[in-house]
């Protein structure tokens, strides 16, 4: 069998490979975890075209690439409304679609939502790095960004016949993009709480942040009130450093609200391991989604759960992303 | 500086941070990678990373599998097994960098940031004012007179945290605030009581004194010492810097770039925790 390929037109904006679990296992050498940053769209693009869903596909950020598909394949595009066009003619998100070869898939810029998915049937077959297709962009791992011509190899995958019925995802089990710009975000307290005053905690969970313009795959930072700390901030060993929100050196888990002096950054998938700055809460994994979908100038507001909702919530999120999702277009 | 006991601080619902104890020092750092080493060689199916950091560790797990109850037992039940305490040997490679103290890129780097922020005091003479140094010789001097531990990687891939082992060699600095927003790769930089080497270009907070011309990151494995992975330390590890001359830093990137350069590394080494221990105290150290 000939190699399957696409090759790129336009790049877009920042568009990567990303696969999941991620690279796990390399955090101890400073290697992130990777992946896509809203697992549950991606995870709908791949079962729209029969992959596993996990199988490596495209993530694009803001704005989307123009792809030439070199092969017949089965397509399809979730996650924010980036308005795909199959040569020239608008095509529906949330559906697979059948593209020859020689047809040009093109995304635009993002209507609703940050993050576009593109799956393809046979997935992206670029080379696995520390077991994973995942790219972290900034450091190089896996790969980069798209660039324009570049090709990119697919996977073995059925022979496309045009009979197949399209798939679609049901509006219900799709993500709930806002339209007002206000997300709620479903959070843990720790596991750095008790560094901040109880006041604090309880105004972080009061308050507006507002998404601001310096956020990416490392982090979401966010602009709000002021933080107040607790005595264990100020009054500690000199070895965690000058500032409160200085801590010895410590690991970064993924959806922490790191405080870097006054400035929290939600670290997301690309962000580092371990660093000196206090986590004072965690996002719940089942809503990491939603931070891949805010945009700058977005308002986040953090609801506080405990770890049995977030396990209530993980298997909701598990259930919308199952195979048996998908019905006939 | 050891806590009596394990201290276990949920971070959202798939990891967990393990506190050991509070502060920056040899024993306890050495405590952390020992219990790590007893948690992986559990092979607990439902952990997927665990990253030993200098008093701490973080392990990801997945709580469908195990129960954050179940695991902080398990762990808590391993600590009691193998008990607190630094003893024993064992194999550690001595990598020696060469250093360009005071080079021209970190020089640089100083005075780009240095031109938003006029009253930053250059870094390497903040850190003789605040360790005493005469001048600059004095401080590469005390700063290459030791070897260094490497307690833990992270931040970005193969950037290590170095602990002097020479207790008298403990040079403190405060981080940057705000920090940069970039560092030259190959940068020595200091922060708390820690030396690092930045592996690449990227942001950062320590005060930078020098530069390596030795790459320790290769995301293409070019060179002989990335033949069996991307970052050039392990935890375990010690490192010495030899200070090097802006010719001779000049000739090392060139081998670098020729695709021949070969670290200075010993791989028979074996590092005696005890006798280790006994000499820092000798020398007026905490260990």
């Amino acid at each position: 069998m000939s190699q399957r390929s696409i090759s790129v037109v336009k790049p877009g904006l920042e568009t990567t490979v990303q696969e999941l679990p991620g690279r796990i296992g390399f955090l101890e050498q400073g290697f992130p975890v990777s992946g896509p940053f809203d697992a549950w769209s991606f995870r709908q693009a791949n079962l729209l075209v029969g992959n596993d869903r996990d199988t490596a596909a495209l993530e694009c950020q803001f704005l989307g690439p123009a792809l030439r598909f070199d092969c017949d394949a089965v397509v399809a595009v979730t996650g924010a409304d980036m308005r795909p066009m199959l040569d020239g003619a608008p095509v529906a998100m949330w559906s697979s679609h059948v593209v020859r070869a020689g047809q040009i898939l093109a995304l635009g810029p993002a209507y609703s939502g940050a993050r576009a998915y593109v799956a393809i049937s046979g997935g992206v077959d670029t080379p696995v790095v520390l077991g994973s297709r995942a790219v972290f962009h900034m450091a190089g791992v896996g790969g980069r960004a798209l660039v324009g011509d570049q090709v990119l190899p697919l996977g073995a995958a059925d022979p496309v016949t045009l009979e197949a019925p399209g798939l679609t995802i049901p509006p219900a089990l799709r993500p709930n993009f806002t339209t007002d710009r206000r997300w709620d975000i479903e959070a843990l307290a720790g596991p750095n709480d008790d560094w901040l005053s109880p006041e604090t905690v309880e105004m972080f969970f009061a308050s507006d942040w507002a998404v601001q313009a310096k956020s990416n795959r490392t982090g979401i930072r966010l602009t709000g009130p002021e933080f107040g700390f607790a005595h264990r901030a100020i009054h500690k060993n000199s070895d965690h450093g000058q500032e409160p929100s200085n801590i010895i050196d410590h690991g970064y888990p993924l959806g922490a609200v790191n405080l870097a002096g006054q400035t929290p950054i939600i670290l997301v998938n690309d962000a580092p391991s371990t660093g000196g700055f206090i986590n004072p809460f965690t996002v719940a994994s089942a809503a990491f989604w939603k931070l891949a979908q805010a945009k700058p100038g977005d308002i986040l507001r953090f609801r506080r759960i405990d770890r049995a909702e977030a396990g209530r919530l993980r298997a909701e999120l598990g259930r919308v992303t199952s195979s048996g999702v998908t019905t006939v277009a | 500086m050891l806590h009596d006991a394990l201290r276990f601080y949920p971070g959202g619902d798939r990891a967990i941070e393990v506190e050991l104890g509070d502060g920056m020092d040899f024993t306890l750092n050495f405590t952390v990678h020992r219990l790590v080493a007893a948690v992986r060689e559990a092979r607990i199916a439902a952990i997927e990373d665990l990253i030993p950091e200098l008093a701490s560790f973080q392990v990801n797990y997945d709580p469908d599998r195990i129960s954050y109850e179940d695991l902080t037992a398990e762990i808590a039940r391993i600590y009691a097994r193998i008990g607190a305490g630094a003893s024993g040997s064992l194999p550690s490679r001595l990598i020696t960098m060469p250093v360009w103290y005071s080079d021209d890129q970190t020089t640089a780097c100083i005075e780009d940031y240095r031109k938003t922020y006029p009253d930053k005091r250059t870094d390497p003479d903040l850190v003789c004012d605040l360790n005493g140094f005469a001048d600059r010789g004095a401080l590469a001097r005390v700063h290459s007179g030791t070897e260094y531990w490497v307690a833990a990687l992270g931040f970005w891939p193969g950037l290590c945290s170095l602990l002097p082992l020479r207790p008298r060699a403990r040079i403190f600095a405060p981080k940057y605030n705000p920090p940069r927003t970039w560092t030259p790769k190959g940068a020595i930089g200091i922060g708390g009581a820690l030396t690092c080497i930045y592996p690449d270009r990227t942001p950062g907070g320590y005060q930078l004194i020098g530069r390596s011309p030795a790459p320790i990151y290769d995301g293409a494995q070019r060179l002989p010492a990335f033949r069996d992975s991307l970052a050039l330390f392990r935890a375990g590890d010690r490192v010495r810097f030899r200070p090097v001359t802006q010719e001779e830093c000049a000739q090392i990137e060139a081998e670098v770039a020729a695709g021949h350069y070969e670290h200075d590394m010993v791989e028979y080494q074996v590092f005696s925790v005890d006798r280790y221990l006994d000499w820092a105290k000798g020398q007026g150290g905490r260990g």
